[in-house]
């Protein structure tokens, strides 16, 4: 078989694999728009209540407008910014938790249960102690969103701390490695893949944790847009209000 | 000359018993081991699996404090791992987010002694590898033979004089397996190392050691020893196996190993 050859077989697969992928796209594609379709056409035949369902079109002009009078990047502004700085904390707090517990077994003993517990409660719950305790505003929302990752967090990476394979550790202690170097030289660099996808996991919490927050006390926000909407019964909004709630969450990578 | 010959051996290990406590029972993992490794010398310890070989090297190593009985390295007691002791695992271990050339500085890095010096080391020993051109590499990308070989330059580049090799070939090839005995074997004998091998394989304990010693298990204890003639132990370890007396010495050993393996089921 000659040189050309292969090229020209390895050239068809990368081909196959391009057509395979615009049919995905272009699937997706066709999906989404049957069902804004699909909405909209009901909505104008009367087949479904277009004060509770709303229908896209009109959607489309509420979020446009709000775009253009500058009512609506405001609250998305604040929104993203309390979630980074709620995942952030989050993000820390779990790993300095899971990185002390790891340091010591005793602790791990002791906490593992108060763990359990603290992941099974609905940290939602937690809202009206933060709006007590922290002020009815900024610092509440962004606790809120900081809580409810910790301690799932704390979990996720305590766990692949132990999971490490113990020759690996082995490894650096017949070098001659304390229990600093061990963490900093094996055990971190080993879970940073771990840490990274609990990141991407602790955004989509840290999300429904604010947007929850602002439901409960805030003045600006997607959240209070929602709930603004729902309390002078303009479902269209609190419908408009889900596309940027959307948009943001998908823009970030799942994997 | 009275000095010399009451000089300590390298390793020497007088009346060693280790335990392991679970919470179910308490468990004897080696009992009464007598042992002295002259400097230099190479030896190896063989025997069915659960005979405490893998306890004895984490003994010497340092990584665990036997229950009763001392461990000397030059006449010395051993209180936790040292530098002077290098260790070598069944599987290379290499971290795969370091580069090579970052992987065989480990020790360095640990040991807070890495500079010019040092490095240039762990870079010449590399090289006698034959490994030079992969320093930039990541361990992915590399074969098995040449991970396990990157991982003899980790535990070399510490400049150790004792080596503990806990079967460093098992997972590898014949063929590779074959070639990188005569590697490490050359290079023991040429950098003077001490060297302690664990193996299931007797042909390979009499073609690379200097005396085999074979354990027996339940409690782990010395069986015997064997001492390898000097027209095997000093050829390369692929030239030792067509030496005349090694097929007599095989069946010794294996003999051995059989009543061993016997009295244990």
């Amino acid at each position: 078989m000659q040189p050309h050859e292969i090229e020209a077989i390895h050239r068809n697969h990368l081909r196959r694999m391009a057509k395979q992928r615009c049919l995905v796209v272009a699937t997706q594609l066709a999906l989404f728009l049957l069902f804004i379709g699909i909405w909209e056409g009901l909505a104008r035949a009367n087949a479904i209540n277009v004060l509770i369902f709303s229908y896209p079109s009109k959607m489309w002009q509420l979020f446009w407008s709000m775009i253009l009078d500058g009512s609506l990047l405001p609250h998305v502004a604040i929104t993203v910014g309390e979630t980074v700085v709620g995942f952030l904390l989050g993000t820390l707090l779990g790993t300095l938790l899971a990185t002390l517990i790891w340091w010591s077994p005793f602790l791990s003993r002791v906490l593992e249960p108060y763990l359990v517990v603290g992941n099974s409660m609905p940290k939602v719950a937690l809202g009206p102690v933060f709006i007590v305790g922290l002020g009815p505003g900024l610092v509440s929302v962004i606790a809120m969103g900081c809580a409810i990752s910790v301690i799932i967090t704390t979990i996720v990476i305590y766990t692949s701390f132990k999971e490490v394979n113990p020759n690996y550790v082995k490894v650096v202690q017949t070098l001659g490695a304390n229990k600093r170097q061990t963490f900093t030289m094996v055990i971190l660099p080993a879970t940073i893949p771990t840490i990274l996808s609990t990141l991407k996991v602790n955004v989509g919490l840290s999300w429904v944790g604010v947007i929850v927050g602002e439901f409960l006390v805030s003045q600006k926000g997607l959240g209070y847009l929602i709930i603004y909407g729902f309390q002078v019964f303009n479902f269209t909004l609190m419908k408009v209000m889900k596309i940027p709630a959307l948009l943001v969450r998908a823009g970030v990578p799942s994997r | 000359m009275n000095q010399l010959l009451s000089e300590p051996a390298k390793i020497e290990l007088r009346h060693v018993t280790h335990l392991y406590v679970t919470t179910t029972r308490a468990f004897m993992a080696v009992k009464d081991i007598n042992l002295r490794v002259a400097e230099g010398e190479f030896i190896c310890l063989v025997g069915p699996s659960g005979c405490g070989k893998t306890t004895l090297l984490s003994l010497i190593a340092g990584l665990e404090k036997p229950t009763a009985g001392k461990i000397l390295i030059d006449g010395r007691p051993v209180e936790g791992t040292s530098r002077q002791v290098g260790y070598m695992l069944q599987q290379d271990f290499l971290f795969n987010w370091r580069t090579i050339e970052e992987n065989i500085f480990l020790g360095l890095d640990i040991q807070g002694i890495r500079s010019r010096e040092t490095e240039a080391y762990a870079l010449h020993l590399l090289e006698e590898m034959e490994l030079a051109d992969v320093r930039k590499a990541y361990p992915a990308q590399l074969s098995g033979g040449m991970r396990q070989r990157v991982a003899l330059v980790r535990t070399l580049a510490c400049q150790p004089d004792i080596l503990l090799l806990d079967e460093p070939f098992s997972a590898l090839d014949y063929q590779t397996k074959l070639k990188l005995e005569d590697l490490i074997f050359s290079t023991l004998r040429r950098h003077k190392k001490t060297a302690v091998l664990v193996t299931h394989d007797l042909s390979e304990s009499i073609a690379m050691g200097d005396r085999v010693y074979i354990l027996a298990r339940n409690p782990g204890r010395i069986r015997s020893e064997v001492a390898v003639p000097p027209a095997i132990r000093d050829a390369l370890p692929f030239e030792a196996r067509n030496r005349p007396g090694f097929h007599e010495l095989f069946h010794q050993v294996w003999k051995e190993m059989e009543v061993v393996t016997d009295a244990a089921t």
